[in-house]
């Protein structure tokens, strides 16, 4: 819901070479587009996004340029005279041949009678944002009639994309975050090569969704729409996950920017948003909610080092090592360690609490002094509040995209989730999902069950007491993961293709991106029973009766003994 | 009434949806319900049978979500009904439990006693599962095709439904997107909340306005948003939208009067280039626009036919809509088993038995071999035998030489490692896959833009106001920034150069 382009916000410039670049938007700044020319960066602030800029400036004076938005009509122009003149484009002579095809083409640069110097001097006199450039290449191509439509359209685009001075801007999301990834080699391994379709299945699969407002939350039975999340990713995942739950985009809810004081807003530019759970912007400093401190609708990040890395959050206006602090994430993103969630007593933050100075003594320090008191002390009382809430579980939904050993996270996070959460698992490559989704397999699930049921008819018989949470030592040595707490484990991949829809040249389009596939896992959280549960029906008669259907839909599920088990 | 599907309480609760899990691909939607409606007259109450045992409501409510819940022992035959439907008792049984009306089933037991016997106390559970959009997609009862959940996901994200948005959907249909986009837009209850003076301004509560021209599913839909507890998010209008366009109904008058103010779009229509000409900024009639003003919107159409995609997007290029582009979406679902080869797997269910490897091939031809000269051996002492106890002395040659002679060991690769985690981990795609849904058509249309706005913007921001010193941003040393630049370029260049042959390719080869 971006409705104009905002001073010292980051956008993505679309180039006529189909590349796109992440640029912060600095008032009173000029935007470099590399080859394809500069801009001042006031000339777009305010403005739509979306819309098509076309660089205009007279030669040598930079104090000329000029943006003209090109209209709709202009950009599909092509393609709408084509459409115009109907479906016949291919002209065909009285046998019923077409009239052209490329069989006399030649394929060398010799066509194009323009020299390169020649090119260059007339970019350098240009003034027609490229236009001019590319209806002289056009006229002097000597072959230009022998073309078919085909590859006159083509060579058009071709030397469009190559002299054309124009670009689109368009709003930072995580669709648009995510693509830009994808399309560098570098980043794109960042990001761990997460793909834009399934960013949206994990967002559903993980039911991320945001869990009602501030007055809302006071009225429900326990705190809703709290999320954990492993993200190895850079932040993507969890700014995907925050772009669901409303808590991406600051400016989303209080839009009466423009309005305000221009002056203002060049010096505070990044306090446009304010969280739900504040009503004025005139809040004082001092009352504003501490950091982590929302109860519900807030995503808990665990991670491996010492401190997080959800860096990219930085391009929707969350820089982490300086948080702003009127940003939605500031109170709804709660970090802590693996070492904090597990052995909480190790973490210094956690276990030592700063000595409480009386308020007395407190005023007769110095003013560093006293800050750097509160700050530890809030320090530590934020540690405290966020490993403990973590620690007693109960939450919403699990999503994971990890480098890690998933089992390994599996093994500590599913425990902590509430009933019915769905669990996501992201990874590149297939292998470490099979191998989970071989853990919770139904043979698996059967063989834990029987385990259990034996040691527990061990120790009934030697008269011990069997354990309340069903938890023994030997069914934790030999099955790491408890198999029976997930349900319908699924595993499954998605892929777009995209197609190139022209007048008459409709088809998917040539080329794309290789690299991982990306799959994705997901489940349910379950409680099972304490006692014992067979399942019912009889398989026997019952497989019989569906051979047909049954040993092609799943010749897999054999494995078991009991196949109304599969769940 | 908050809505079990975006705001759930710890546990089921009473005259609320829950689905009812029994197998991957099955799950009954049912209201959970004390009292017995059908007044099927089971003792328990109102009960819920499936193929994995009864289930009375009173052992279903008030349990957390995701609990195992056992089957109870319902006695369906005893209850003084005349029996009727008795040879279509697998059928409507199987009927039932799909369209998930509860206590169906019931009076035919009566004349089996064995299946009742089946269906013991003793055994089978299900879970109850708390409802999400995904799950209900996978259990609804069918009225149209379904926008399955791979589809959807990808539709609301690439629309940029976020809380507080308001999205128009034309053709509701069997009710899975009203669903998923119901959760998409949702940021609190409007009736709960609508206090507007503690909202700040110009925040909005996320609406689903849901279109369908068929009257019984426009009522079906609406009936089951209000049972979902969605029917303050979501407003369905019964209308033919090529008609009548999208304009929502003024509750007193009932003629189309108020705008939705809609920034996404999704039309689920046979033929949607004919809803496109409503949803401009300026309507011709000189009407309202259905479209927020002050956003860009975002619009999806989903079409199974590419002729249906190419007049569509010849449409969309007429109402000057921007970026347009088409894509399918491929989904499968892969299935993880463990592939058992080996000539140990003797008797066991699914396994190929085979020699696992050359060496064990060989290993088992040398036995065979062995074993055959040794039974050719037998024979040539039995020549001198008669010829019609000849079999039968070779046998019992054979079994009585049995302990000398080689057998076959097949490698030990099995030791110590439990039935189920025996194997190669293997994975291949399902069955049966989905290889087509719908073409997804995608397009936006920016925010209007007039000379007067871009008079105002050009005195809030003087266009030619550049700063020098502002031009680096901080913390990058000018060398940096040089490299930097550098690197852009040069990767740029590449890619360029990488796209130009790439046509140059397609050029060759006369596409």
């Amino acid at each position: 819901m971006h409705s104009s382009i905002r001073p010292n916000q980051f956008v993505l410039l679309r180039l006529p070479s189909e590349t796109t670049k992440i640029v912060q938007i600095v008032p009173n700044t000029l935007i470099n587009c590399g080859k394809f020319g500069s801009f001042p960066a006031n000339q777009i602030i305010g403005r739509p996004f979306y819309l098509t800029f076309e660089i205009l400036e007279t030669p040598g004076d930079s104090q000329s340029t000029r943006l003209r938005i090109v209209p709709a009509t202009e950009l599909h122009a092509e393609s709408l005279i084509t459409e115009g003149e109907g479906d016949d484009d291919v002209e065909v002579n009285e046998e019923g041949l077409p009239v052209r095809t490329n069989r006399e083409t030649v394929d060398d640069a010799s066509s194009q009678k323009l020299t390169l110097e020649e090119i260059e001097a007339l970019k350098k006199e240009s003034t027609g944002a490229g236009k001019d450039i590319i209806a002289k290449i056009l006229e002097s191509h000597t072959a230009l009639d022998q073309k078919t439509a085909f590859s006159l359209a083509k060579y058009t685009l071709r030397k469009q994309k190559k002299y054309m001075k124009r670009f689109t801007v368009f709003p930072m999301d995580v669709s648009a975050l995510t693509n830009y990834m994808l399309e560098n080699r570098d980043s794109a391994t960042k990001s761990m090569e997460l793909r834009d379709e399934l960013v949206g299945l994990i967002g559903s699969w993980g039911n991320v969704h945001h869990g009602g407002d501030a007055t809302l939350q006071q009225t429900l039975s326990k705190p809703n729409g709290r999320y954990l999340v492993v993200d190895e990713t850079g932040g993507l995942v969890l700014a995907a996950m925050a772009e669901r739950m409303g808590l991406l985009h600051p400016d989303e809810e209080s839009e009466d920017y423009e309005e305000g004081n221009g002056a203002l807003e060049q010096e505070a530019p990044a306090q446009g948003g304010i969280p739900e759970e504040e009503t004025t912007k005139t809040t004082p400093r001092t009352q504003r909610p501490s950091q982590m401190s929302a109860t519900g609708n807030t995503i808990t990040l665990i991670h491996a080092n010492k401190q997080s890395n959800a860096s990219l959050l930085k391009f929707f206006g969350y820089d982490q090592n300086n948080p702003d602090e009127s940003h939605p994430l500031f109170t709804h993103l709660k970090t802590v360690s693996w070492l904090q969630l597990l052995d909480p007593e190790a973490d210094p933050i956690y276990a030592e609490e700063p000595a409480i100075i009386p308020e007395a003594e407190l005023a007769a320090l110095k003013t560093n002094k006293r800050g750097a008191y509160h700050r530890k002390r809030n320090r530590w009382s934020r540690v405290q509040s966020v490993v403990n809430e973590v620690r007693a579980g109960g939450y919403d939904g699990l999503v994971i995209a990890t480098l890690m050993d998933p089992e390994s996270v599996l093994q500590h996070a599913v425990p902590l989730l509430a009933g019915s959460a769905p669990v996501v698992i992201y990874s590149p490559t297939i292998e470490s999902l099979t191998e989970i989704t071989d853990l919770y397999s139904t043979a698996r699930k059967t063989a834990y069950i029987n385990r259990k049921r034996d040691l527990e008819e061990q120790k009934q018989a030697s008269g011990e007491a069997i354990a309340e949470n069903g938890e023994y030592p030997e069914l934790a040595t030999e099955f790491s993961l408890n198999p029976t707490l997930l349900l319908a484990p699924t595993l499954e991949t998605v892929r777009v293709r995209p197609w190139q829809v022209l007048p008459g040249r409709t088809h998917p389009m040539m080329s794309g991106r290789g690299g991982a596939e990306g799959y994705i896992f997901h489940a349910i959280r379950v409680l099972p029973t304490a006692g014992f549960i067979q399942a019912a029906g009889n398989p026997c008669r019952k497989r019989r009766k569906l051979a047909p259907t049954q040993s092609t839909a799943t010749p897999g599920s054999t494995t078991s003994a009991d196949v109304e088990m599969k769940l | 009434m908050a809505s079990p599907f975006l705001t759930p309480s710890s546990s089921s609760q009473l005259d609320e949806l829950a689905l009812l899990h029994l197998r991957r691909d099955s799950t009954i939607p049912t209201i959970l319900r004390l009292h017995d409606d059908g007044n099927l007259g089971y003792k328990e109450g109102n009960v819920t049978n499936t193929r994995f045992g009864s289930f009375p409501h009173s052992t279903l409510f008030n349990q957390p979500w995701g609990s195992q819940i056992k089957a109870s022992k319902v006695d369906t035959g005893s209850r003084g009904r005349p029996p009727r439907q008795q040879k279509k008792r697998k059928a409507t049984e199987l009927e039932e439990s799909a369209s998930g009306t509860p206590g169906g089933d019931d009076d035919a037991d009566s004349n089996k006693p064995t299946h009742s016997k089946a269906v013991a106390a003793s055994s089978g559970f299900l879970h109850i599962l708390c409802p999400t959009p995904e799950l209900w997609t996978a259990s609804l009862p069918h009225r149209t095709q379904v926008v399955y959940t791979p589809d959807y996901s990808y539709v609301l994200h690439r629309l940029g439904v976020r809380p507080g948005s308001t999205i128009i959907e034309a053709g509701a249909g069997s009710g899975s997107f009203t669903h998923a986009s119901a959760r998409a837009v949702f940021n609190g209850y409007p009736s709960t909340s609508a206090d507007s003076t503690t909202l700040p301004k110009r925040r909005r509560h996320g609406k689903v306005c849901s279109f369908e021209f068929h009257a019984q599913r426009a009522g079906k839909v609406r009936e089951e948003l209000v049972e979902h507890g969605l029917d303050s998010l979501v407003q369905v209008t019964h209308r033919d939208v090529y008609q009548d366009g999208f304009l929502l109904n003024d509750p007193t008058t009932g003629t189309p009067s108020t705008s939705p103010k809609a920034n996404a779009v999704f039309l689920d229509l046979p033929a949607p280039w004919l809803a496109l000409k409503h949803l401009v900024r300026n309507p011709p009639s000189g009407g309202e626009s259905p479209l927020d003003p002050s956003t860009a919107v975002h619009i999806c159409t989903f079409s199974p036919c590419m002729e249906q995609v190419q007049r569509t997007i010849s449409a969309l290029r007429q109402h000057s809509w921007l970026h347009i582009s088409m894509v399918e979406l491929q989904h499968k679902r892969i299935e993880v088993k463990r592939e058992k080869t080996g000539l140990e797997y003797e008797g066991v269910r699914g396994a190929n038995v085979f020699p696992r490897n050359v060496q064990d091939a060989v290993q088992k031809m040398r036995v065979v071999e062995e074993r055959s000269v040794r039974f050719r051996e037998s024979l040539g002492q039995d020549d001198g035998a008669q010829s019609d106890n000849e079999n039968t002395a070779a046998n019992e040659q054979n079994t009585t030489d049995d302990t000398d002679l080689p057998t076959f060991t097949p490698s030990k690769f099995n030791d110590g490692i439990l039935a189920h985690a025996q194997g190669r981990l293997v994975h291949r795609s399902e069955a049966d896959i989905k290889t087509h849904t719908s073409y997804l058509v995608f397009a936006v249309l920016p925010r209007e833009w007039s000379e007067e706005d871009e008079r105002k913007c050009v005195e809030k921001w003087p266009s030619q106001n550049v700063v020098d010193s502002a031009q680096q941003p901080k913390g990058k040393s000018k060398k940096q920034l040089r490299r930097e630049a550098k690197a852009q370029e040069k990767a740029q260049e590449l890619a360029e150069k990488e796209k130009e042959d790439t046509e140059a390719d397609a050029q060759t080869e006369g596409v």
